[in-house]
């Protein structure tokens, strides 16, 4: 199975998309022509593995580097950066050429930059002359399928960047890898956000529309209906809080990335001392695509469940006699067997972490914390944390948790807290603090916060609709919260509820309760309808539920693009495919990301040393 | 039959057929070519005309000032303009492929005028050009060879780029009888070839070359080269005329010519064949066969094309090329061929004979070759009826084949429309098939925008469903530029009325176009026309609305265009004068800070201060002190922790200057105090460990490192409280496993958050036995319950458990013991009686 995933049964074409992108990077790379040196920054190149295979990449002749402040060791005469448009990655290339230079080697350097040139790191490689030693071009990958039903941005940075430190770029950068795909699949009709964020890309969407517009004429239908953009922060609540399930769960503690993880091969029963191995993770891995969304303790059952079950067709097979077709069967099922191997080992391997004490007491606290009724219990905890100078990320997940449901910390608190925080990490990071504050995830409390309101709100929706309209989405929820509730350790995940809730409020049903609860929620919303699309249905001529009439003329299910600006969890993403597969639902979901993160990386984003 | 008259026209080169239609009567009045200097563009370019200075004529009615005017091919007036300038004789006159009119004078100065007959560039052929006058010039496509009075001759390679190269030297003594040409893109060296008549012979003479050729073949008296440089027709002193390659190895044609005297004009007439022109004859000399004479009673100008000869005379101009293949398959006397008969078969057709049937009957298999005869026979007419005849053929064969391609009719079609309109007398571009072809359609619009035929050239560009911007584009800057008389607002209106024809229209580079025009004002009200931002910013940038620019890369969100415009007003306003700029606007602000961060910390700062935000100047300040502590220079203890201090401190200051910054202040001051302890504590253990660890480090190492004394004074310098005091020593102690002290320490008095802290640091060091000398102690079943749990003490973790009553933990318990099913029993048993008391 390949890191590349397979994407034949996605919704829309993405497979011409990563064609293109593909096609795109080999033209860069038959442009140079013979042996060269591909220089990509390391974040990038983890991107890349999604795209093409590194033997690939050297069948253009190319010796491959990764792009740090060292200079590059290479005999080659021809080097080639690819890399992202950031400052100090283009620091990097000028000291090279400088070390290039002073030990007389003259190379020839090509720079293409990811997804398009930047002005200002022409300014930096002006300032550092060695602009006209460049040949200078771009590389538009402004996005790259996940898997069939996400698309990733890749742009780790954008929570951190706008947040705190005021820089938009990131916006463009989505409004413009959105509308790259409107030309591939028509004008989407109707747009919706909440969040400063989302706004102001749904604001830049129509302004690029306006300035090259996406033909609407002679597209036909638009194959994408909606689209939602959220704002991260919305809900900084739930990206916070430990994930529960599996795909979650191998995240927060394998860490998953690019469509992989990467552990010991001892883990996944290969003899192999010490070597690591990368296990791919995709759809394209069917007993994957199965148990990924499911809460990690079910995961066990099934999974124990398929063992039994071939535990006995196994003894029927040996004991009575079976005809072909029985056989064959049988046989079926015992290709499916490395799939269950690789599972049983990784969930083995996970259950060594979620047994640990630790974690569950950290499961304990978040929910401590997400009720916000015991201030001081959270206090204390988070306090003893920093006493014990536990990892700084684990305390500023649950800091966050604490600042954001109470509205910021009284000033004595906060101050104290921070001052402890220093004493104990170090004075380098009052940046860290300083990028918390900037961004509203660690803060002085100014108002009374309406945490409670919002939380008792969201579950009075649930309560309402759960008997009166059993079509409504609030009762899918339920539905899905009490299908957690089955399970031990699992029982919260409200927030979650909250926020998709948000999401289809913008989305489908739009009532009045839920527009309240919507302005309740950090950030302003918008809604927009685009393009003279006559004979697509709209939610006006809808009626609130999801019948069955929603689909279209074709037969296919109308698709909504979930766009999440400063990324999404694997938990989030679960979460809305069970929406999708419930009946009813008269819509397939594709999400869109700048990132795939979890509470650890997106807090790691805000830590910054002065020093 | 009808093909008689059309043929009857025709003469017959050996076996070729050549004819010469008429394309204009010429509608100029009173232009005499023989008193006049006449350059005449190909492709049925325009001709210009003016009196000739060499020549003595007699004026009449007319100004002694002579006047350049400029003609279409059909002999409309274009443009004309008073001939005032200095220099001397006109020596050589000249149109270049796009259309630029070339007069170069005797003192080498290069005179260019547009079709309109302005003056657009003027430029000189060099000293020597000047000092000895020039006598003759040759010109090719886009370039022109010259020779002076001192025979040095000069080359340039493009008027594009007026640079005169100086060809090598060939110690001439007299004027060459001849001077020929092969064209840059012909020539193997890429430079222009030239070829001088010389003696007896030719010389071949390149930038820095000179060669004999043909020797003894001459003398020459004219030399003309082929329009792709393969051949050269030449005349001999002798009267003869010599067609050969152009490295003179090869003799293709020689004939005797009845006169000895050299004609006025040689020129090749498409490959086929040469004319030479004498006074009143002209003479066509083919390959093979007996040349044909024609006579003319008055000056003829001859104007080769690729595919023929334009006859330019007082009255009337004519096109000599041969009769291609198709027209004579049809018109040929006496032919059968397929087409022919098609061609008879729509005749009897129209006459309703029934011979029309036994015609098509004849040529049923060839139809399609007869179609496609017809068709192509119907491009190379010039006469519209005849055309449509031909057409009507076609279509009449193809009705009766089913194998044929019928969108040829149709292109062909399409094809003689464009032609017909741009022959048509009011414009006079007598365009052939051929030309048109390699003309391309594209040139042949730039050439109507270029005379300012603006709707034609948009009706057919429209026609040929090609981008109309070109044209639009065109109209509006020539509006622009012929419109100084109208006031802003009205001309936008006009202009605007027409830009919206074309979608996607690039109003920035009419704006451009204007602010080039000195229309400011009109720029800036046309580039806010102009959806693009990335077009339109730019340009707002250049004419100077600065803040505009700003305004507009704000609203677009393309952080990348707004770093152009920032970098741009850096350049150009006074630091002070930015900054404000800038404060004012928080995405701009945002994003400079952002650059300057990672790159121009002296001059961020210097922002920070002159918009007071002393704070952030204290955190880049603060920010250095570590930059100074990773300098190589300042290793760990050296005096260079001074400097870095004293940044500390003036950070601290700064914060303390900012009412609302006084947690960073405490801090920063914290952290210059924490520094002069690390480094003397470095100094007294002589281990650099110290330095950039935190407070809490700093007192573990101290108790680590057995200093009890030093620990407790960092704990009393920074107010450490008495929890964080506990939880560092017992943990620091566990680090090194000195459990005497430990306990010696749990006993110094009551610890102020328990004993909870012992337990854990002997759980993790996995010291069972320390453990249990604290889990007693701990005041809470809870946490003593979860203590044994995690020494694996089942039984006594359920007691304490019980004790607490919490069945919510024992249900937790138990999953801790889940591998072990003794232990799991026990918790069970104990919630199910924790259930039964909670239920009664």
């Amino acid at each position: 199975m390949s890191q590349i995933p397979n994407l034949e049964n996605a919704p829309i074409n993405l497979s011409a998309i990563r064609a293109r992108a593909q096609a795109e990077l080999e033209t860069i790379l038959k442009n140079v022509r013979g042996d060269k040196c591909l220089v990509i920054d390391p974040k990038l190149s983890g991107s890349l593995s999604l795209l093409v295979q590194s033997s690939e990449l050297k069948k253009h002749g190319a010796e491959l580097r990764h792009l740090t402040a060292e200079p590059i060791q290479t005999d080659r005469t021809k080097v080639v950066y690819l890399v992202r448009a950031q400052i100090d990655l283009i620091k990097f290339i000028c000291s090279h050429i400088h070390n290039d230079t002073s030990k007389g080697l003259h190379r020839e350097y090509y720079l293409y930059f990811v997804p398009r040139r930047a002005v200002v790191c022409e300014k930096v490689l002006e300032e550092e002359k060695v602009h006209e030693l460049l040949n200078i071009g771009d590389f538009p990958l402004y996005m790259i399928p996940l898997d069939e039903d996400v698309l990733s941005f890749e742009l780790d940075l954008a929570q951190k960047e706008y947040l705190a430190d005021g820089d938009a770029t990131s916006l463009w950068h989505i409004a413009k890898a959105i509308h790259n795909l409107e030309f591939s699949f028509g004008l989407i009709p109707n747009v919706r956000a909440k969040g400063k964020a989302a706004t102001r890309v749904a604001d830049i969407l129509n302004r690029m529309q306006a300035e090259e517009p996406v033909n609407t004429s002679d597209m036909g239908i638009p194959e994408i209906n909606t689209l939602v953009l959220l704002d991260r922060e919305v809900d900084m609540v739930t990206p916070m809080c430990s994930q529960l399930t599996y795909e979650g769960l191998l995240d927060e503690f394998l860490g998953v990335n690019n469509g992989a993880v990467e552990l010991d091969a001892s883990i996944m029963g290969v003899q192999q001392e010490g070597k690591k191995i990368k296990v791919p993770l995709n759809s394209s891995d069917k007993l994957f695509k199965e148990i990924r969304d499911l809460n990690f303790e079910v995961v066990v059952q099934v999974l124990r469940q398929k063992a039994t079950s071939m535990k006995q067709d196994y003894t029927e097979i040996s004991t009575t006699s079976q005809t072909v077709s029985e056989l064959k069967d049988f046989v079926k099922k015992l290709n499916s067997l490395p799939e269950m191997t690789r599972h049983i080992n990784l969930a083995q391997h996970l259950s060594t972490f979620t047994s640990k004490p630790s974690f569950l007491g950290r499961l304990d606290m978040e929910q401590t914390l997400v009720e916000a009724q015991s201030y001081d219990i959270c206090f204390d905890y988070i306090e003893e944390m920093i006493h014990k100078q536990e990892p700084l990320v684990n305390v500023l997940r649950l800091l966050i948790l604490f600042s954001v449901t109470n509205s910021g910390l009284p000033k004595k608190n906060f101050d104290y807290l921070r001052r402890e925080l220093l004493h104990s990490y170090g004075f380098e990071h009052i940046a860290t603090l300083n990028n918390l504050e900037k961004a509203g995830l660690f803060r002085k409390q100014d108002s009374r916060s309406n945490w409670l309101t919002i939380k008792r709100a969201l579950q009075l929706v649930v309560e309402d609709t759960d008997t009166a309209n059993p079509n409504d989405i609030a009762y899918v929820f339920s539905g899905y919260t009490e299908e957690r509730h089955l399970y031990p350790n699992i029982n919260f995940h409200s927030l979650q509820l909250i926020f998709y809730s948000s999401v289809f409020a913008c989305n489908l049903s739009y009532r009045r309760p839920i527009e309240e609860i919507l302005r309740l929620l950090p950030g302003p919303h918008s809604e927009i309808k685009r393009g003279g699309y006559a004979s697509i249905p709209s939610y006006e001529t809808l009626p609130g539920s999801l019948n069955s009439s929603e689909k279209l003329a074709d037969g296919r299910r109308s698709l909504v693009l979930v766009v999440f600006i400063g990324g999404v969890t694997f938990a989030e993403i679960s979460a809305l495919r069970f929406l999708c597969s419930q009946e009813g639902m008269a819509y397939d979901l594709i999400v869109g990301t700048t990132k795939i993160v979890n509470g650890q990386a997106l807090t790691e984003t805000f830590i910054e040393k002065l020093g | 039959m009808a093909g008689v008259a059309v043929a009857a026209e025709w003469q017959l080169l050996y076996n070729r057929y050549y004819r010469k239609p008429e394309l204009y009567q010429m509608q100029w009045k009173n232009v005499d070519l023989t008193r006049n200097k006449i350059a005449c563009a190909p492709f049925g370019g325009p001709i210009a005309v003016i009196r000739d200075d060499a020549k003595i004529v007699q004026l009449y009615a007319e100004s002694a000032l002579r006047k350049l005017r400029i003609f279409t091919s059909s002999g409309r007036l274009i443009s004309e303009t008073v001939w005032k300038n200095p220099g001397g004789r006109l020596i050589g006159m000249s149109w270049t492929d796009d259309l630029t009119l070339i007069c170069i004078t005797q003192d080498g100065t290069v005179y260019s005028y547009n079709i309109h007959a302005e003056l657009i560039s003027t430029f000189s052929l060099g000293k020597e050009c000047f000092d000895n006058s020039v006598v003759e010039c040759v010109f090719w496509g886009n370039g022109v060879v010259c020779i002076n009075e001192a025979f040095e001759i000069f080359a340039v390679p493009d008027f594009k780029v007026p640079k005169t190269v100086k060809l090598a030297d060939c110690n001439l003594e007299e004027l060459p009888h001849c001077i020929a040409v092969i064209e840059p893109q012909y020539t193997k060296s890429g430079d222009v070839e030239v070829l001088l008549g010389v003696g007896d012979h030719v010389l071949l003479v390149e930038e820095d070359l000179v060669q004999p050729l043909a020797e003894g073949m001459g003398p020459f008296q004219k030399m003309v080269v082929s329009r792709k440089g393969e051949f050269v027709a030449s005349f001999t002193h002798d009267g003869r005329l010599l067609v050969m390659s152009t490295d003179f190895s090869d003799v293709i044609i020689e004939y005797a010519c009845e006169s000895a005297l050299p004609p006025e004009q040689l020129a090749w007439c498409g490959l086929d064949s040469v004319l030479l022109y004498w006074d009143d004859m002209l003479l066509m000399v083919g390959p093979y066969g007996d040349p044909v004479r024609y006579i003319y009673d008055e000056p003829i100008i001859l104007i080769p094309e690729c595919d023929g000869v334009r006859i330019l005379s007082n009255t009337n101009m004519e096109f000599l090329h041969r009769v291609p293949d198709s027209t004579v398959s049809i018109f040929q006397i006496g032919s059968t061929l397929p087409a022919a008969l098609l061609y008879d078969a729509l005749e009897h057709f129209d006459r309703r004979s029934a011979k029309a049937d036994e015609n098509l009957r004849l040529i049923r298999s060839s139809l399609p070759e007869a179609v496609e005869a017809c068709i192509d026979a119907a491009g190379y007419e010039f006469d519209i009826s005849q055309q449509r005849t031909l057409l009507r053929a076609a279509s009449y064969g193809q009705t009766f084949s089913s194998l044929f391609q019928r969108d040829s009719i149709q292109e062909m079609c399409k094809t003689l429309r464009v032609l017909n309109a741009v022959r048509h007398v009011e414009i006079g571009s007598p365009l052939s098939i051929q030309q048109y072809k390699l003309l391309t359609p594209s040139v042949l619009i730039n050439r109507l925008i270029n005379a300012h035929k603006h709707l034609l050239a948009l009706r057919i560009s429209e026609y040929l469903g090609m981008n109309q911007e070109v044209v639009l584009m065109h109209w509006t800057c020539t509006k622009i530029s012929a419109s100084a008389a109208i006031p802003d607002a009205s001309l936008l209106d006009i202009l605007l009325d027409k830009l919206k024809l074309c979608k996607g229209i690039s109003y920035a580079a009419v704006a451009a176009h204007a602010d080039k025009s000195g229309r400011r004002k009109l720029a800036a009200m046309l580039v806010e026309h102009e959806p693009r931002s990335s077009k339109q910013i730019p340009l707002l940038l250049s004419i100077g609305e600065e803040d505009t620019a700003l305004m507009k890369a704000t609203e677009s969100g393309d952080t990348d265009l707004m770093y152009l415009v920032l970098f741009h007003i850096w350049r150009k306003r006074a630091p002070l004068e930015f900054f404000s700029t800038i404060q004012a606007r928080p995405l701009a602000r945002d994003l400079f800070v952002t650059y300057a961060r990672s790159y121009k910390h002296e001059f961020l700062k210097d922002f920070f201060l002159s918009t007071g935000q002393l704070q952030e100047v204290a955190f880049l300040l603060w920010k250095e002190s570590w930059e100074l502590a990773r300098n190589p220079m300042a290793s760990k203890g050296s005096p260079l922790h001074g400097p870095r201090i004293k940044l500390i401190e003036k950070a601290h200051n700064l914060f303390t200057e900012t009412k609302e910054h006084m947690f960073e202040s405490k801090a920063a001051e914290e952290h210059a105090k924490l520094l002069r302890i690390q480094h003397e504590l470095e100094v007294t253990t002589k281990q650099a460990i110290f330095v950039d660890s935190s407070i809490s480090d700093t007192i573990r190492t101290c108790i680590v490192l057995g200093n009890h004394r030093a620990a407790n004074k960092v704990k009393t310098e920074f107010k450490v409280s008495e929890k964080r005091w506990y939880w560092l020593k017992v943990f620091a102690l566990a680090t090194i496993r000195d459990w005497d002290a430990l306990e010696k320490f749990s006993k110094e008095k009551r610890p102020p958050i328990g004993y909870r802290p012992f337990v854990e640091a002997c759980v993790d060091a996995g010291e069972k036995d320390q453990a249990l000398k604290y889990i007693p102690k701990l005041a809470d079943p809870r946490e003593r319950a979860e203590a044994y749990a995690k020494i694996g003490m089942a039984k006594e973790a359920a007691d304490a458990a019980s004790q607490a009553k919490d069945g919510e933990l024992l249900g937790r318990l138990k999953l801790t013991f889940a591998q072990n099913a003794a232990a799991a029993s026990i918790f069970d048993t104990l919630r199910d009686r924790l259930s039964f008391q909670g239920v009664s």
